[in-house]
This record gives C-alpha cells, sequence and structure tokens, in this order.
C-alpha cells in the first residue's frame, strides 16, 4: 500500500475516512494533448461562462438529464449503495450529493425557486471551485449505475457524471489517461495506439502459444476480406489479457466461423463515452460499421468489454452515421456463446478448470446489457465449482475502476484502493481461487487490487475459461494456470 | 384578511398549482431521451414496464428492498396521504356518506359517517407519525443528513404543521368543524360565489398552509409526484435483443 493510511468501510462509522487532502483530482491533460483532439481549452476568466452556455444547452438536449435534476428527494437510500461512497466516506460521494454538484448550478441558473430563493433550496452560482469540485468528483463515479438500480425513482447519476465529465471536457478539463486515450483512439481506432503490425506480431505470439497449450495452433484472421464475422476484442487483451483472445480464437474456430478482427477497430471499449461523447465516441462507432461492410461481415461480436459493450449495444444504434447500422446485428460474444451452450453443441470440459471459481459482475453487463443469466450460464457450464458473491447480479458492486478511473498518481492510486474495499470484501467472503471478471477494465482494476487487498485469487475472463474447456479432437491440453 | 385567504387567494392558488405544474412538466418534454438507457433486466414489452412502473410506485419496492428503515416512514406516509386526500374529496363532498353510496343495501349512513371518522382519524394519525419520523431521520441519520438542504426540513415541517392542524380539529371537540361546514365554504369556491371562511382560527390556518404548499408545490421536489413516471419512462422500457447465431458458420444451431 503506497501510504500507512488504511481505509475501510465506511458502514463502520469509527473508521471513516476524511478526505483531509483536500479534492483528489486526477492528473490533467495539456493543451497541447487537447488540441490534437480539435480542443481550445477556454482560459479561466470564461470557464464559468462557458460551463454555463454549456449546461443550458444539454438540458435542452438531454431529457435523462433533466430528470436526474428535477427528482431528487434527497431520501438518501443511495448512500449506502455507492461503492465509492462506501469506501471513501467522503460525503459528497454520496450519488444524491455527487448530482447535486450541478444540480445545485442548475437550480441557480434554470430554476424558479433557485433563482428566487437561492441556498434555501440549495442553490449555488456555478464558480471555478465548483468546477475543480466537478473534475474531482465525476471522475471518482465509476458510472456503474448501482444508484440508478436502487434508487426508487429509477435517477441514473451515471447520466449526469456524463454531463459534467462531456462539459468539463468541452472546457478543456480531463485526465491525461482519458484525453491520451481518446487521442490514440482518433490515430488508431483502439486505446492502446497498437499499429496493424503490432497486432499481428501479437496474435502470431498468441497462435504459437495456443500450439504450446493445446498442441496445435489456431491463426487470428487480420483485415480478412470477404469474412462474415467482425470480431471486435478490447485492445488490452492483447497485452494484459492474451488468454481472452485465445478463447475466443478457440471458440470461433471450435463453431468453424469465418471470422476477422479488424486493425482498424481493435477495441471493444470506448473511452471516448467516458469523457467525450461527441468527437471521440463517434469516432469508434463508426469505424466498427465502416470496416464490417469493408471487411463484407454480417454481424459483428463484441468482446469482453464492460462500458464497451454498453457503448455498442446501446449507443451505435443511435449515434452512427452510417445507414448499414441498422442492417449489421452487434451481439456479444457471451450471447453467442450461450446459444451454444443452450443447444448443447459445444463440448465442454469442466475438468480443466477444477479450481473454485467467483463471478464478479461488470457494472455495465448486469444494469445495462442485461448480460446476468447468461453470464452465469456459460459459468455452469465451464467450471466444476462456480460460487456466487454477494451481492451479485444485478445488485453487484463496481471493481471501482469502473468508467476508465484507473489512475496512477499516488492520491488517485489510493483512491482505487478505497473504492475497491467493498469489492474486496465481497471476494474474500467467498473464499474462491479465481476470480472471473469477463470486462478489460475490471480486470485492469483487479490486477493490483487483489494484491493490495492481499486477495490471493487470480483473474481471469470469462472467454478464457470457455476457451480452456473447449475440447477439439487434437487438443493435448497443459494447463499454464499456477495457482 | 381573513377575505384575501378565505376568498381571492384560493384563485391565485389553484392558478399557481395548476399553471406550474403544466409549465414544468412543459419543461421535461423538451428534450429528448436520446439514447437507449434501460436498467436491466429488461421489461419485454411497454405492457411488462409500465406493470413495473406501478408496482414500484405503488410498493415503494426499491425502498422496501435496499432500505427498510426508510420504507417504514416513506410508504405508510404516501399511502396515508393518498387516503387522505382521497377522503377529503368524497367526504366532504358526500358529507361521510361515501360508503353507504357505493353499498346502499350493506352499509347504513351511520356506519359510514363511523367508518369515514375511523379512516379519517386513522390515516391522519399515520401520515403525522410517518412525517415526524421521517424529519427525524434528517437529523439523526448521518448519511439522510449529508445530502439533505434547508427545504428539505421546510417541506417536512409545512407537512407537519398541516397534518398537526387537521388531527387537532379532528379530535378536539371544541375546534372540530363538521362535513357540512367545510361543504358550505368549499362548494361557495367552487361555484365562484366564494362565502366567507368559518369563523374557527386554526381552520383558517390549515386553510392557509394547504394553499401555501399548493402554491411551492409546482416548485420544488415535491413535483417527484410526477416526476417519478417520466424518469421511469426513460429507464424502464422494453428493449428487442438483436438475433443470434454466427452466419455461415459450419456449427449451425438448428431453430
Amino acid at each position: 500500500m503506497s501510504e500507512a493510511r488504511k481505509p475501510q468501510l465506511v458502514s463502520d462509522p469509527h473508521n471513516l475516512w476524511k478526505g483531509s487532502t483536500g479534492l483528489r483530482q486526477a492528473k490533467r491533460a495539456k493543451a497541447e494533448l487537447f488540441q490534437t483532439l480539435g480542443v481550445r481549452v477556454v482560459p479561466d476568466d470564461q470557464k464559468v461562462e462557458m460551463a454555463i452556455k454549456y449546461l443550458d444547452k444539454y438540458r435542452k438536449e438531454v431529457r435523462s438529464f433533466v430528470m436526474a435534476m428535477e427528482s431528487c428527494v434527497k431520501c438518501g437510500l443511495c448512500a449506502e449503495n455507492c461503492h465509492t461512497y462506501l469506501g471513501t466516506g467522503d460525503p459528497n460521494n454520496i450519488p444524491a450529493n455527487r448530482a447535486d454538484l450541478i444540480r445545485k448550478v442548475y437550480k441557480r441558473y434554470f430554476t424558479v425557486q433557485g433563482r428566487l430563493f437561492g441556498s434555501l433550496v440549495g442553490a449555488e452560482d456555478l464558480t471555478l471551485d465548483m468546477l475543480e469540485k466537478w473534475y474531482s468528483y465525476f471522475y471518482q463515479c465509476s458510472e456503474c449505475r448501482r444508484c440508478g438500480h436502487v434508487c426508487p425513482f429509477g435517477i441514473d447519476t451515471c447520466e449526469v457524471t456524463f454531463v459534467g465529465r462531456q462539459i468539463l471536457f468541452n472546457l478543456g478539463i480531463a485526465p491525461q489517461l482519458h484525453t491520451a486515450t481518446g487521442k490514440a483512439i482518433l490515430e488508431t481506432g483502439n486505446h492502446m495506439g497498437l499499429t496493424k503490425p503490432g497486432i499481428e506480431d501479437t496474435l502470431e505470439f498468441l497462435t504459437e502459444e495456443i500450439e504450446e497449450q493445446y498442441g496445435w495452433p489456431i491463426e487470428f484472421p487480420v483485415d480478412k476480406p470477404d469474412s462474415d464475422i467482425l470480431y471486435v476484442p478490447s485492445s488490452a487483451d492483447f497485452m494484459l489479457n492474451p488468454d481472452t483472445l485465445k478463447g475466443a480464437a478457440r471458440f470461433f474456430q471450435y463453431v468453424g466461423a469465418n471470422w476477422t478482427i479488424s486493425s482498424k477497430i481493435a477495441e471493444a471499449g470506448n473511452f471516448g463515452y467516458l469523457s467525450d461523447q461527441n468527437r471521440v465516441q463517434k469516432e469508434l462507432v463508426n469505424r466498427a460499421i465502416s470496416e464490417a461492410v469493408k471487411l463484407g461481415c454480417k454481424k459483428i461480436v463484441w468482446g469482453e468489454c464492460g462500458h464497451g459493450w454498453r457503448a455498442a449495444k446501446m449507443y451505435i444504434p443511435t449515434k452512427s452515421d452510417y445507414p448499414d447500422v441498422d442492417r449489421i446485428p452487434i451481439t456479444h460474444i457471451h450471447d453467442e456463446v450461450v446459444e451454444y451452450i443452450k443447444a448443447g453443441a459445444l463440448k465442454l470440459d469442466k475438468g480443466r478448470n477444477p479450481f473454485s471459481v467467483t463471478l464478479h459482475d461488470p457494472c455495465n453487463y448486469v444494469r445495462a446489457c442485461g448480460l446476468c443469466d447468461n453470464m452465469r450460464i456459460i459459468m455452469n457450464a465451464v467450471v466444476e465449482d462456480f460460487r456466487e458473491m454477494h451481492p451479485c447480479r444485478e445488485q453487484n458492486f463496481c471493481c471501482g475502476g469502473g468508467s476508465g478511473i484507473l489512475f496512477d498518481d499516488p492520491d488517485m492510486y489510493q483512491f482505487r484502493i478505497e473504492a475497491s474495499l467493498k469489492k474486496a470484501e465481497q471476494i474474500r467472503a467467498t473464499g474462491a481461487q479465481v476470480l472471473c471478471a469477463p470486462c478489460s477494465i475490471c480486470k485492469a482494476q483487479f490486477y493490483p487490487m487483489v494484491k493490495e487487498h492481499k486477495l490471493g485469487v487470480q483473474v481471469k475472463g470469462l472467454i478464457d475459461l470457455v476457451g480452456r474447456a473447449l475440447v477439439f479432437p487434437d487438443d493435448q491440453f497443459e494447463d499454464d494456470m499456477e495457482l | 384578511m381573513d377575505q384575501f385567504v378565505g376568498q381571492i387567494l384560493p384563485y391565485i392558488t389553484v392558478a399557481i398549482f395548476l399553471g406550474g405544474i403544466t409549465w414544468r412538466i412543459w419543461r421535461w418534454m423538451i428534450p429528448r431521451i436520446v439514447h437507449n438507457i434501460t436498467l436491466a433486466p429488461f421489461p419485454s414489452s411497454w405492457f411488462t414496464a409500465i406493470v413495473l412502473m406501478l408496482w414500484q410506485a405503488l410498493s415503494f419496492w426499491n425502498l422496501l428492498k435496499f432500505d427498510r428503515p426508510l420504507w417504514v416512514g416513506a410508504w405508510p406516509m404516501h399511502i396515508a396521504l393518498l387516503n387522505i386526500v382521497g377522503g377529503h374529496v368524497v367526504g366532504f363532498y358526500t358529507l361521510g356518506l361515501q360508503f353507504h353510496i357505493i353499498a346502499p343495501l350493506i352499509i347504513t349512513e351511520h356506519m359510514s359517517e363511523v367508518a369515514s371518522d375511523f379512516l379519517g382519524t386513522f390515516f391522519g394519525l399515520v401520515f403525522l407519525a410517518a412525517l415526524l419520523y421521517l424529519l427525524y431521520r434528517r437529523f439523526a441519520v448521518e448519511k439522510v443528513k449529508a445530502v439533505s438542504s434547508a427545504s428539505d426540513y421546510l417541506h417536512l415541517v409545512l407537512l407537519i404543521a398541516i397534518a398537526a392542524l387537521g388531527n387537532y380539529m379532528r379530535l378536539v371537540p371544541e375546534v372540530h368543524m363538521t362535513y357540512a361546514e367545510v361543504r358550505e365554504f368549499l362548494a361557495g369556491l367552487f361555484l365562484f360565489s366564494p362565502e366567507p371562511l368559518p369563523e374557527n382560527v386554526l381552520f383558517v390556518w390549515k386553510f392557509f398552509l394547504v394553499q401555501v404548499l399548493m402554491i411551492v408545490f409546482p416548485f420544488s421536489k415535491l413535483m417527484h409526484a410526477f416526476g417519478f413516471f417520466w424518469e421511469r419512462w426513460i429507464v424502464n422500457r422494453p428493449y428487442k435483443e438483436a438475433p443470434l447465431g454466427l452466419p455461415n458458420a459450419k456449427l449451425q444451431i438448428q431453430k
């Protein structure tokens, strides 16, 4: 742990972590970086005025945001359902209060009661200080929608955080991590900045790894013309989670699909969706459809990525500029695997996954994409000892890294440890050896966090486990996993 | 003053109340529902979505499931309020004979009056007790205190004052008002020939505070009564999944 301060869950009221160091903020992107994204940083003396202009714009455009501004009764239910508040104990991390950072301003400028009665109804002028708070707290929210799930009105704080982050982005305020990733998206079509030669190199290497592990190789097609399926993996899979790519390849090979990966859209995630929902998000949205058309694909199958799958499933249809978006179905690889499992068409050997596994439900899968049941169907088909954590399914807590808040600067890293406290408690209670987290951000959060919380589990994706369990006639399976 | 509160203000109040609600909902309708942000598990049709919505509205299911201590106060408060508002309408209109009118052969006029009295008293007390409990929570429960601003307390205080006056008039014979007296006064207002206010200070105060509540209503969080449906309309809507199956794969699933 980076500091001696030992975080504890807020449910123990004696161990409240009070943010004594003031606002926690991730390292910001510099003006030059913003310039590469076509955004001019707004000078400080114009920030407030511009922010109000943008707020006015979005309140006239986005109903989900307006209803979140207008419907909250401050019942306080969301507080203990937010892992960020549970971990940090900072009252501004209560979802109702986090949304109130904008709501106060919204009331002040756009409501009768706020104009007439001001502070009595909790309205406040917008100041630079308030913008600093926005930056701090909207990048502590992981947009996991758990507060929306439990809210009696269904108020989705995620929608507030989106608008908050978008306004900040428009002003030229965003974390280095998100902005640099945005630049990589525009340049290469993936978060990691992978180029075609890089992608091909990695995949060749993975082909060899598959041969070592299973006794025979599987080729990864890249940019193959006249393919039927475009598979969109997370770019992190090339660097951090190669087993997920291998698993997907084994599945496509097993069912004899004519599939390909595109070097132009080797990205299931979408950091644009998490910071700039205009230019940057649209880049990936449009690449997905245009690449599918170019390669002749009849279907797009999405890889393991939580926010990315939500951005694809729910946003591509309404954001794409290409007419083919209505003709190319987009599905998730889990859903496709489940179809085959249900039909009994896959030979799966649970014995190849002989350890105890618990499933972390990625927020966007369970609360935004309806993948709950399907993940469990796969789980029960491919592992011997599946243990649910509690709460699970739609009520599961976020890993603490949701919405890409995987910051490495010391203060924010400490924040990540605190934000994953609830998760650590859940995982520990299952006593499982393997933690299945079928989402690139979850994986990236867990790799260090299982060490920080001394959980002693291995982190795997779900397709990783499917790939291992699939039985081909030529397989000479050699387990490479050390528990 | 009495003349203003009893004969002029009510018309202003109703105009602000109805106009304010319309204006505010009008403003909600300007922005669009841009993307599908329905919460999973998805309802399969609009019918299921609406049943889900009504079930939430009726049972306060999320409070029951995730915050029982809050549900204990909030649900009885709202149910009591619903009955009180309904009771005021039918009780005064029929002079407490509503149950007799529904089932004239089974329920006598006297039985109906007794039932009306009993239910009014019961829900009045439940309402007051629940409100006091909710106010207590705003002061005593750390997380609720942390999200409260001045207006949150004031709304509760206003409701408590109205409920307390109502209960007091109902329970203390000296200040009790009969249905008939109130009906006569209200009828005058509805027929645009306002009668003078009954000579009962408590009634005048209560009548005034209710009008304050109605004026505040459209410009406050009390609009959540409507906001609930507008918000849920966004987050609980059906979703049609894309068709599954891998085109031209060698291994095809027979359907």
